[in-house]
């Protein structure tokens, strides 16, 4: 596995994840949060301290970044369909827990820009329902 | 595996899993694309050919009828387009799903998403969430085991999670 992205590299990335999925016309862009737990200061304490505080995780000294990671779906190619050969597309990031709302902020507006392919609202339907439901 | 009807439910239940377990749970969103099969396409134009046979009932079914099966396509042959959200605690095996095709309705999971994101990172809720309290502690149906855990472990949280655990005591 590479090494984590800086958040703005990450974006872009991601940005290059949803055109790639849009072009294709089909596919998946999975996106994973987690607590990062490797190389932080987030260690748990011995065994036997464990077990006398088995929720010692839910109340850390220290705020604990939190790792976002990317993929897409690999595809083989296959005969009789038009699907192509598309390599595994993998990449992550490390978020601080400082910078945590300005990231999400970014990240939603990243997510809302690449899932064009969901349903938009229907602004004509809804005027139209409520013309009729006045008449009524 | 349940998937849940509304995003709030999902997300106060997942807030609780969260709560309980912050370093095992992953959030996975997933956006995918599906282009229909075959057979979709068949059942999709059979459904339009029977709404086009019937105009004054098939105006109403396509509201009431369930959202995601429905997909009341102008072209059979039109992807379908889902964003599902799960969080997973490999730990204890809960899951929990919250599925739409809704573009409106991304923003808002993403800021959900967010908020999630400070349990996992160990901060404090934010002041504006209101949801979050009187809300949790009415629905709090989580893994009995967790309660099970805060009783055995006994030993005096720090303030930021205490909160948490003294709702959940108090509503049994």
């Amino acid at each position: 596995m590479p090494e984590h992205l800086s958040n703005d590299e990450f974006f872009t990335k991601l940005g290059n994840l949803f055109e790639h999925n849009r072009t294709k016309g089909h596919g998946t862009v999975y996106l994973t949060q987690k607590r990062m737990t490797f190389d932080t200061s987030l260690v748990p304490p011995s065994p036997t301290k464990v077990a006398d505080d088995p929720l010692w995780d839910t109340h850390p000294e220290d705020p604990v970044p939190i790792l976002i990671r990317a993929t897409n779906n690999k595809s083989d190619k296959r005969p009789g369909t038009d699907r192509k050969d598309v390599d595994k597309i993998k990449f992550s990031t490390v978020v601080q827990s400082d910078r945590l709302d300005a990231f999400f902020v970014r990240y939603a507006e990243a997510c809302k820009a690449g899932m064009s392919g969901l349903k938009k609202r229907d602004k004509k339907k809804g005027k139209k329902d409520k013309k009729k439901k006045r008449k009524a | 595996m349940p998937y849940f009807k509304t995003s709030t439910e999902w997300f106060d239940q997942s807030s609780l899993l969260l709560k309980a377990r912050p370093t095992t749970t992953r959030i996975t969103s997933k956006y995918t694309v599906l282009k229909p099969s075959a057979s979709k396409i068949k059942k999709r134009q059979k459904y339009l050919e029977k709404k086009a046979a019937r105009p004054a009932k098939a105006e109403e079914a396509p509201r009431t009828s369930s959202p995601p099966p429905a997909a009341p396509a102008q072209d059979p042959e039109e992807p379908t387009a889902t964003f599902t959200l799960k969080t997973f605690d490999p730990d204890s095996g809960t899951c929990l799903q919250y599925e739409t095709a809704k573009a409106a309705e991304v923003g808002r999971l993403i800021g959900s998403l967010g908020r999630l994101g400070r349990h996992m990172a160990a901060l404090p809720e934010v002041a504006e969430d209101l949801s979050a309290g009187a809300d949790v502690a009415a629905t709090g149906t989580s893994t009995p085991k967790v309660e099970e855990d805060a009783k055995m472990g006994g030993v005096p949280a720090e303030q930021k999670t205490g909160g948490g655990k003294k709702k959940k005591k108090g509503k049994k």
